[in-house]
């Protein structure tokens, strides 16, 4: 081998990227800072962002597609991939609780059908995927199922059901100034990382999300699994849809297809959701406080861009920025965090 | 000197892996690189291949100061480095898989010219049987790494560096990655090799440098130890007893019989017991059924017919989970697949198949997962101040203690381990092998399958001898030697005698 190929191997330092991965702690000062940066561009150059009125916006806002970001993460976690079929199963079930309440039924028995049909809807998911289905083709065979007996049902039309009516109290109502479907989500985001955190069910999660033949080997077998988590998925959706369902006094199975955050579909702002929060896409690895964090981040950049006239153009591209800059930034720190041996 | 490091220092965080670390190798040498898991060969070998180019100290090609910021400048240099896991694509032919990187083929060329230019790589491994065209999948494990070097030597590299190659072979195919590294060096070749396997460091390397705690002891020649002063000089205190000593057996009747167990993948169905406070060898080759067996009992792999006795009942296992309630442990000999939940802390990977004892209606109860594993991680002498790590940062040492650790946490009666020291230091070995025998000891049972012959000869009390799937013979305490063990598992019907096939 010649001298000139020896000299090729040339003298290099550290670049930037390396150094900064190699200290963990540089870079949260860096994802705080970033989130310190959002504040402050917001702050000076949109008048009302700094309004106790408007950050109630900002989580009310977060809070539809945080719910159900969170139950996704438990099938993220557990290494079953995404649940094509989010929105859909929401279709259904707003057609579902609104029909129930236009024909009488209240809102208690309403709720019981609702959730009903998407334990059903989940845990038939859960059990494809669970004896090895591909979670990506079964949930989008799922999605076109649930989609077109929703719209079979409804006729393709609007449902709606008269106020006053048994519902108003989750849809619009507010408890100590905050509207109750904020609290409701503070409330699934503190339990749904209790469950994950302090409970067998929630270390069995990472487990099988972190290897599932391991998981197997020692006894915590991904079928039962998949269905757990496909149910906790879709009970977030049917919640959702009972909230939405309730704001607005109607349903119609296109409403999660188009009224939801920038991007107007509110499975990919779902999935956007767990991603910017930092999940491991393969499982074993985030929590659903990451998740909740990603919509609350999402829902503050996506003000501030309704503060400042953007149409959605520009907000959908923005959610697409965060995904693929959440993606680099956690899969360096991994990186990082595994450099030693 | 081709190749000399001097002074290297490279630290992760609060860890010092390398403390000016030396390390040089002639023309046509091998060069022996041991220590125990974690006295930093891993660390050495990446700065070589240009894997890590984060140290301080002075690396020299030829005299010429040299740093590699990535493999591929490395390579170009003339270092090339065989990876302990496979990098060869399966579906691909063995002329392609040789060819697969660089730029050594014009843009087309066919599979007839191909096979042609890999002949001479393949002869020079001692392949020269092995037709090119065939698919890799199609060879053993062990001609599938000769392969692996073939590829390496069609870029003409100076230096070799070979990363434990014969970790996952049997006793056949390790011989000849022996051969080839010897033809090697007759050809002017410059082998580094690394290995925890003693007899071959002794067989085929010319010097031997010894890393201890990431410091280097100055290289010397092999005729200038024994095992014995090798081995004192990796751990830097004497080893006394490999293998711990062997009690007296009480028990009269069978902790657990095997009825007439076929597993899918052997030629036969298998019948033996083992009794109480006893450590059964399985003996046998890779493929022999020995340690389909083990998994077979243990409830991870599938069976044709057959059970198992065991507290007065018969029955098999139909999971891990079943094995688990039972109080049969299996742990395989992968545990990068199924052993280990790398990404999760070493205190989860301990409690893993316990949950159902650390939580009271389903709540874990931190207290008592932190005292279990504490447990657990004290009896293998686990760093206990490292419990919140992950798992996937550890030696593999320390890996291969912890997979196995986390079994004790069910309490179980019978282990059954399918190599129990795959890629183990001699230190962490000798660990392994009396906690072992200390669980026996408690009137439970291990069974366990190896391919390392002295495992096999120095740890089991009985031994069990298995030959492409079919169970041939028992040896009884006194009557245990290697040459008997080889000859069941290598020629049991004799040299000359046809063997029955399924």
């Amino acid at each position: 081998m010649s001298k000139r190929l020896i000299a090729n191997a040339r003298v290099t330092g550290l670049g930037f990227v390396d150094r900064l991965v190699r200290d963990y702690s540089a870079l949260v000062v860096c994802l705080i800072g970033l989130f310190l940066v959002v504040f402050i561009v917001g702050m000076a150059t949109a008048p009302n962002f700094l309004t106790i009125f408007n950050f109630k916006t900002i989580i009310r806002d977060a809070a539809l597609v945080g719910i159900m970001a969170i139950g996704l993460t438990f099938v993220t976690l557990s290494g079953n991939f995404f649940l094509l079929s989010m929105k859909e199963t929401a279709a259904l079930c707003i057609i579902c609780f609104a029909t129930s309440m236009s024909s009488g039924y209240g809102f208690e028995i309403s709720f019981l059908l609702t959730m009903v049909l998407a334990i059903i809807a989940g845990a038939a998911q859960g059990a494809l995927i669970g004896i090895g289905g591909n979670p990506i083709v079964v949930t989008l065979g799922a999605a076109g199922l649930l989609f077109g007996l929703g719209s079979w049902w409804s006729d393709n039309l609007v449902v709606s059901f008269r106020r006053p009516h048994g519902a108003e109290w989750l849809g619009t109502g507010s408890f100590l100034g905050l509207p109750n479907i904020t609290i409701a989500f503070i409330l699934i985001a503190i339990s749904a990382e209790c469950v994950l955190r302090y409970t067998n069910f929630g270390r069995q999660v990472y487990l099988i999300g972190a290897n599932r033949a391991a998981g197997k080997a020692t006894g915590h077998e991904n079928f039962p699994m998949a269905i757990k988590v496909c149910i906790i998925a879709s009970v977030c959706s049917a919640f959702v849809a009972i909230a939405f369902s309730a704001q607005v006094s109607s349903a119609h199975v296109n409403y999660f297809s188009s009224e939801f955050g920038s991007s107007g579909d509110m499975t990919i702002m779902v999935i956007a959701t767990v991603m910017v929060g930092g999940n491991s896409i393969m499982g074993g690895f985030g929590s659903t406080l990451r998740t909740s964090s990603g919509a609350i981040f999402i829902s503050t950049v996506d003000n501030m861009m309704v503060l400042h006239g953007f149409n959605s153009g520009p907000r959908v591209l923005a959610v697409g920025l965060m995904i693929v800059f959440s993606i680099i930034v956690f899969a360096l720190v991994r990186r990082g965090s595994r450099a030693q041996e | 000197m081709i190749l000399k490091l001097s002074a290297i220092n490279r630290s992760f965080g609060a860890i010092q892996a390398l403390k000016k670390t030396d390390f040089e190798i002639g023309e046509s040498e091998v060069m022996g690189l041991v220590g125990e898991n974690g006295a930093g060969k891993s660390t050495l070998v990446k700065i070589i291949g240009g894997f890590d180019d984060g140290y301080s100290g002075e690396y020299t090609l030829d005299g010429a100061p040299v740093r590699f910021s990535n493999p591929s400048r490395a390579e170009k240099a003339g270092i090339a480095i065989a990876q302990q896991e496979l990098s060869l694509i399966p579906a691909m032919s063995v002329a392609e898989n040789i060819f697969l990187v660089g730029d050594t083929v014009p843009l087309f060329s066919t599979k007839k010219s191909l096979a042609l230019k890999a002949k001479p790589y393949l002869e020079e491994v001692g392949l020269d049987k092995v037709d090119p065209s065939i698919s890799v999948n199609r060879l053993s494990i062990g001609e599938q790494q000769l392969v692996e070097v073939a590829s390496l030597l069609a870029h003409d590299p100076r230096v070799l560096i070979l990363d434990e190659p014969t970790a996952a072979l049997g006793e056949s195919d390790s011989v000849r990655i022996l051969e080839m590294v010897e033809r090697l060096a007759a050809n002017g070749k410059s082998v580094i090799y690394v290995s925890h396997r003693l007899d071959e460091i002794f067989k085929i390397c010319h010097r031997i440098t010894v890393l201890r705690d990431g410091i280097s002891q100055e290289p010397r020649k092999v005729s200038e130890f024994n095992v014995h002063s090798l081995v004192e000089s990796m751990l830097g205190r004497e080893l006394e007893n490999m293998f711990p000593e062997r009690m007296e057996l009480t028990g009269t009747a069978p902790l657990l019989e095997v009825c007439g167990l076929w597993p899918d993948a052997t030629v036969e169905p298998f019948n033996f017991e083992v009794y109480p406070g006893e450590i059964l060898g399985l003996a046998g080759q890779l493929g022999s059924g020995s340690g389909d067996i083990l998994s077979a009992m243990g409830g991870a792999s599938g069976t044709r017919e057959g059970n198992i006795r065991y507290k007065g009942k018969e029955f098999l296992p139909k999971s891990p989970k079943e094995a688990i309630k039972a109080g049969i442990a299996y742990c395989s000999n992968d545990r990068k697949l199924d052993g280990l939940f790398l990404g999760r802390p070493i205190k989860e990977n301990l409690t893993s198949p316990a949950l159902g004892r650390i939580s009271t209606y389903g709540i874990l109860n931190k207290g008592s997962e932190e005292r279990l594993a504490l447990g657990n991680a004290k009896k293998f002498t686990v760093d206990v101040t490292r419990m919140g790590t992950e798992a996937g940062l550890l030696s593999g040492g320390n890996q291969q203690k912890v997979a196995l650790g986390k079994w004790l946490s069910i309490e179980p009666n019978i282990i059954l381990v399918n190599e129990p020291t795959r890629g183990v230091d001699v230190g962490a070995r000798a660990e392994i092998y009396g906690k072992l025998r200390e669980f026996a000891n408690e009137g439970k049972a291990v069974i366990f399958a190896s391919t390392d012959i002295q495992e096999i000869t120095g740890l089991s009390d009985r031994i069990i001898t298995f030959y492409r799937g079919m169970q041939i013979g028992e040896i009884v305490l006194e009557d245990i030697s290697a040459t008997k063990v080889l000859e069941q598992i290598t020629h049991p019907f004799g040299v000359h005698q046809e063997v029955k096939t399924a």
